[in-house]
């Protein structure tokens, strides 16, 4: 277990994205090996706004995601052998094989729910919120979400509680709805934070591959969300990854090669758009290589060893057992 | 007729209803899924494209698009995609479109049909993997039909189009890639009537949706052990078609229900009631149940098998009422 990182750090924010990219794509491996695994929604591309909100919180905050949450539990320190084990439904993931990849689950590092049905987790953000309210906690509730998400009613509806009661909630959209594959939402409001603006909802909208643009106001705005004031909708704009709803596991962009960070003229192919543009990891290795927070060779040492950890999560989770069909009712009530 | 895929069926009474009734819409998209057969919605999308509403992800709102829509007479073909989604609109279809024709006296008519995909699907886990035809059935006002075949796809579409009753039609989409024999032009398959897929004297096997081919093929595997099973496919659970049911209980003396739902409450409870009630004397076993066991569909594949009343839990449980 690796502890998210801290504000600030941002050699260690580097290290949580490369770990989340590293780990998605060896889920795409493990669904080209096991091809029971099925669909995958992976959060390839989002790294840096998932890693930069988490920096931004606290360990004890409550997090509540989608079916895009592979992302959010490695980077908030999800062990990646049992959540590895978990995509492929064994008896040491860390649902014990109950969940598989569109539910992963680990309390431990503050998750609540990982759910599916696009909605789920802000509508239990939204009552996360008000148990801490009521439990006078200091800990702050987070939903991280699709620009699709706003399509279904119980948004409106939770959105409007939160706003009405002043809870302690993060609505973080994760704005990927840009046009070339068909769009993930269909809203008539042109601009997705017209939606809590019209509830008294504190907006803002951050460029969503940039990591240091979503930390540092993910941080600033904690303050606001912490100290009582109500809740914050954070819009991370993203340009969607070409393999974002692949049915079938395969890299359109190729495996990810850092040294690209630097040596742009390489960058080709049918997608060499997006890795120059929108990938933010990429972006991010280049920005710190500028500015000296790290060297070319540190990135690749990080790399190295982040690859070395999941291909130690890989043998962790193929030496894993399937659950025994005899606990089929095990845990169905508490 | 002509040797077809279920998904062709399917779209073929769209198109042939779409062409003869100007006022109809369809909401929905991916109506054939996301799997092998979703591209034979070609058909349907260049004839009657415009016909077609791809709505954003609102099922409390699609519903109620539809419900509305067909209240003020537009008849109404609404596609939810997996089961599980419509769980977001139960309120709209039991509460308006259920309730709407008893509760204005016989006013309003409500001709929709709404289409989704039940059951265990590889992977769905707790949250993708719901067969909610008992909890709907267990409402008034709403037809439910199940089809199991190519030819009955076709057949049942068309009856629950033309019909004033809104209708859930509850497909499986383990079903659309398999084949059969397509009666060519517009049919009908009348509401609350059963298919005896198979004749038998020993024991009757009621099953429903894709669970009939699980009981075929259980009957199958029984035969070689000299046990003589009738399957009986419902087609329609409302109505339910209880004389040709109980006929057959009359005759073999033996009930065992098949579904893919969970058990309590569920479609077999109910036929086992209706034996009990109306035919008990006729018994000579204890009725069995076999559905999914009370746990919510776990993902790992072994305990995912685990949950599906296939064919080796039917021989089971024939096998023990046979005793
Ligand atoms: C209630 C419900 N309806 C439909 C779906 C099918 N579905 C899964 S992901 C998805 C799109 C969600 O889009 P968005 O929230 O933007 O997330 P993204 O996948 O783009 O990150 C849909 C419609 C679902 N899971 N739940
Ligand atoms: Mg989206």
């Amino acid at each position: 277990m690796t502890a998210p990182p801290a504000p600030g750090d941002r050699a260690a924010l580097f290290q949580c994205m490369v770990l989340m990219r590293r780990f998605e794509e060896e889920v795409l491996r493990v669904a080209r090996d096991h091809p029971y695994v099925g669909r995958q929604h992976l959060h390839i591309g989002h790294e840096a706004t998932g890693a930069g909100v988490v920096s931004a919180l606290s360990p004890d905050d409550l997090f509540h995601t989608n079916h895009r949450n592979h992302g959010y539990l490695i980077a908030r320190g999800a062990d990646p052998g049992r959540a590895l084990a978990e995509i492929m439904g064994r008896k040491d993931g860390l649902n014990g094989g109950r969940g598989g990849p569109w539910h992963l689950c680990d309390r431990s590092a503050g998750f609540q729910s990982t759910s599916a049905m696009v909605g789920g987790s802000v509508g239990l953000a939204v009552g996360a919120g008000f148990g801490l309210k009521t439990q006078g906690s200091k800990a702050i509730s987070v939903t991280h979400f699709g620009d699709g998400t706003l399509d279904e009613g119980i948004c409106y509806e939770a959105l409007n509680l939160a706003s009405l009661l002043a809870l302690p909630v993060l609505f973080l959209c994760e704005n990927n709805a840009k046009e070339g594959q068909r769009p993930s939402s269909m809203l008539a409001a042109k601009v997705l934070h017209d939606v809590p603006d019209a509830l008294q909802i504190r907006s803002l909208v951050v460029d969503g591959p940039d990591a240091d643009a979503v930390a540092a106001p993910a941080a600033y705005e904690d303050d606001h969300i912490r100290d009582g004031s109500g809740p914050v909708f954070l819009q991370a704009d993203l340009e969607r990854w070409p393999g974002s709803h692949q049915t079938k596991p395969e890299f359109p962009t190729g495996v990810t090669d850092l040294t690209l960070a630097w040596e742009e003229d390489r960058i080709q192919g049918p997608h060499a758009e997006w890795v120059r543009d929108h990938d933010g990891l990429r972006a991010y290795a280049k920005k710190l290589v500028a500015d000296g927070t790290l060297s070319e060779d540190q990135v690749l040492e990080i790399d190295r060893d982040v690859l070395a950890g999941i291909e130690e999560a890989r043998a962790f989770a193929e030496a894993s057992p399937y659950p025994d069909p005899s606990g089929l009712l095990d845990n169905v009530f508490a | 007729m002509t040797r077809k895929t279920y998904a062709e069926a399917l779209i073929d009474a769209l198109v042939e209803f779409a062409g003869e009734e100007k006022k109809f819409a369809i909401i929905g998209r991916g109506i054939l899924g996301h799997g092998a057969q979703a591209h034979l919605v070609e058909p349907l999308m260049e004839k009657f494209g415009d016909r077609v509403t791809d709505p954003p992800t609102s099922e409390g709102a699609v519903a109620s698009l539809g419900i509305g829509a067909a209240m003020a007479g537009t008849r109404i073909f609404a596609h939810f995609g997996t089961a599980s989604f419509t769980m977001e609109a139960v309120n709209q279809i039991i509460h308006e479109a259920g309730v709407a024709h008893s509760m204005s006296g016989g006013q309003i008519k409500v001709p929709i049909v709404f289409h989704m995909f039940h059951g265990l699907r590889r992977g769905g886990s707790g949250q993708h993997s719901l067969s909610p035809q008992s909890m709907f059935a267990n409402n008034p006002g709403l037809h439910l039909m199940m089809p199991t075949t190519p030819g009955d796809v076709k057949g049942m579409l068309r009856t629950a189009l033309k019909s004033d009753t809104p209708t859930l039609f509850i497909d499986h989409a383990a079903l659309l890639g398999t084949e059969g024999e397509v009666p060519d032009g517009p049919f009908e398959i009348p509401l609350g009537e059963a298919a005896i897929r198979r004749e038998g004297d020993d024991v009757t096997i009621v099953a429903t949706s894709r669970a009939v081919h699980w009981a075929e093929a259980a009957a199958d595997q029984l035969a070689g052990d000299g046990i003589d099973a009738e399957v009986v496919d419902p087609r329609s659970v409302v109505p339910l078609d209880t004389e040709t049911i109980l006929k057959s209980i009359r005759k073999t003396g033996r009930l065992v229900c098949v579904e893919e739902g969970y058990q309590m409450c569920s479609i077999g409870s109910e036929i086992a009631a209706l034996a009990a009630e109306q035919v008990f004397k006729s018994l000579k076993a204890p009725v069995a149940r076999v559905a999914r066991p009370p746990a919510p569909v776990p993902f790992s594949p072994p305990l995912e098998e685990a949950m599906m009343p296939g064919p080796g839990k039917i021989v089971a449980a024939v096998k023990a009422v046979m005793a």
